[in-house]
């Protein structure tokens, strides 16, 4: 019953732009596809939203997340925990991707999309989850390390655009840290441990973004 | 002993910074605050709401002591211990506007670890019920003026029912009445309590504190009571009739001005008013008290 009140008021306090700007996106794309005939090109989009753009607005939104409160000061005068505080609020921002994630893989499957080529449904879904993950926990730790929100958007931005130019070079000489292996290279042998080490990297900035919301006088 | 008391405090420092750029905003305090209403009265910038924060468990104190009911502040067990106990309204309330009244104040419970739903809404019902909000409980916050936020802010502070309450400048904003009305709520919520109330409004401790102390500088210029604060002053205030006094002599300071038909009436603090041969004794006030106090601890502002 707790849960189920926690989270019906991290709904009721989720900013209002977080859930716009997401949905805004998703729409865009669903129009495009549906404007776009060619499969290979639809195909081509769907693939770009999934591995790209949502991953992007999840960064984004992450760095966002926890110190854009209005009652940050009195939510740190109770006795929640930092991880309790993080899992809330980063949590609903990538639950949010997710729903995004999955209405636009409905949608494209109605149209009769095929989106094999990235992989099985599993594989599917971690081609979009683990950048978003990784970009989301980017995103938290470095809003949280310079106490400003907009650090952290800008780092998860700036990751992202980099990573995107320079994706022929990292795919070649860093994969395993290459945040669009899974999109651009499904069937890469290195895909495996690139997974691996997308997720035990989000972990780490998720620790660290732990260990920095601990210091609550930072953020005052 | 800092543990015989609601919340002691020895040694309190606090820095913010590194370097060069370090700035303390509290040197040794050392406090020892019983249960009922205290009042810690300062200027801006002396440290208040610093230790305000400390006491609320959110910023760590450089060096020293804090206990809260027995909870160390300086590890993480004792500041969630001290939350768990806490009611906290700060200086700058941030609230979601879109929640009602209600909702706002049933999330804080949620968050301070109310679990049981029932007893939950029966606690939000009874504090806006003490705030006087019940008829407003179901708007919208963004609708509410200033004052009837502060009332949910309290209301809040409250849901726990804390054995500590800590508000920080709780008043300014508000109008008279409003004013006046929240201090008698602070004064009732004090019979069974501990209620430190941090402002820089002399008259609202005046009015509602037995106890309290002056901080200034990061540091503890006084403490004890209103009444021993406005005696300090005995013998240092003025009231003098002049055409216009633009510097007042001798390290004066005017405390107050009224235009009165045969001229305008000074009230001085100094600690001499010779240069003035018709300035009269005046009885000091707690303000006066406050004034000669800053004034002899080299704090006060000219003019």
């Amino acid at each position: 019953m707790k849960l189920k009140s926690s989270l019906k008021y991290s709904w009721l306090t989720y900013r209002r732009d977080s859930l716009w700007f997401p949905l805004a996106f998703l729409a865009l794309f669903v129009v495009i596809v549906l404007i776009m005939r060619h499969p290979a090109v639809r195909f081509s989009i769907a693939r770009a939203y999934l591995g790209f753009i949502v991953p992007l607005i999840g960064g984004i939104l992450a760095a966002y997340a926890v110190l854009d409160d209005p009652a940050l000061e009195l939510r740190f005068s109770t006795p929640v925990r930092a991880e309790q505080t993080l899992l809330a609020r980063v949590g609903l921002i990538l639950a949010v991707q997710a729903a995004c994630a999955f209405v636009f893989q409905l949608f494209v499957g109605a149209l009769g999309i095929d989106l094999s080529p990235l992989g099985g449904l599993l594989r599917v879904q971690l081609v979009w989850f683990l950048p978003t993950l990784s970009l989301a926990a980017l995103g938290t730790a470095g809003a949280l390390a310079g106490a400003q929100t907009t650090m952290g958007a800008f780092l998860a931005g700036a990751v992202w655009l980099v990573q995107l130019m320079m994706n022929s070079w990292l795919r070649l000489n860093a994969r395993s840290a290459f945040l669009f292996l899974g999109v651009l290279a499904p069937r890469d042998p290195g895909l495996a441990l690139n997974q691996f080490v997308l997720f035990g990297g989000s972990m780490a900035l998720l620790l660290v973004s732990w260990a920095l919301l601990r210091r609550q006088e930072r953020y005052l | 002993m800092i543990e015989d008391c609601a919340i002691g405090i020895e040694g309190l420092t606090k820095i913010y910074g590194r370097g060069s750029k370090a700035a303390q905003a509290l040197r040794g305090v050392d406090l020892r605050i019983p249960s009922g209403m205290f009042g810690l009265l300062g200027p801006n910038g002396a440290g208040k709401t610093t230790l305000m924060r400390i006491l609320a468990g959110i910023v760590n104190p450089s060096r020293g002591a804090v206990r809260v009911e027995g909870h160390d502040l300086t590890t993480e067990r004792g500041k969630r211990g001290a939350k768990a106990i806490l009611g906290y309204l700060p200086q700058e309330l941030g609230m979601y506007p879109e929640l009602t009244a209600a909702q706002f104040v049933d999330y804080m419970a949620i968050l301070k670890g109310l679990d049981e739903p029932r007893q939950r809404e029966r606690r939000v019902a009874e504090v806006l019920e003490m705030v006087a909000l019940q008829d407003s409980a179901h708007r919208k916050i963004k609708g509410f003026s200033g004052g009837m936020k502060r009332r949910v802010g309290i209301a809040q502070a409250l849901v726990n029912d804390p054995r500590v309450l800590i508000v920080d400048e709780p008043t300014a904003g508000l109008d008279p009445e409003e004013r006046i009305r929240f201090r008698n709520l602070l004064v009732n919520l004090a019979a069974d309590r501990t209620v430190i109330l941090s402002t820089h409004i002399v008259e609202d401790i005046g009015q509602t504190c037995r106890d309290i102390a002056v901080l200034a500088k990061g540091r503890a210029l006084f403490r004890g009571s209103p009444a021993e604060l406005t005696n300090a002053a005995a013998g240092h205030v003025w009231t003098v009739m002049m055409d216009r006094l633009a510097e007042p002599e001798q390290g004066l300071t005017i405390v107050s001005m009224l235009h009165l038909s045969d001229g305008i009436q000074y009230r001085l603090v100094g600690p001499s008013a010779q240069a003035y041969p018709t300035a009269e004794p005046a009885r000091p006030s707690l303000e006066d008290g406050y004034v000669w106090l800053m004034k002899s601890a080299g704090e006060a502002k000219t003019g």
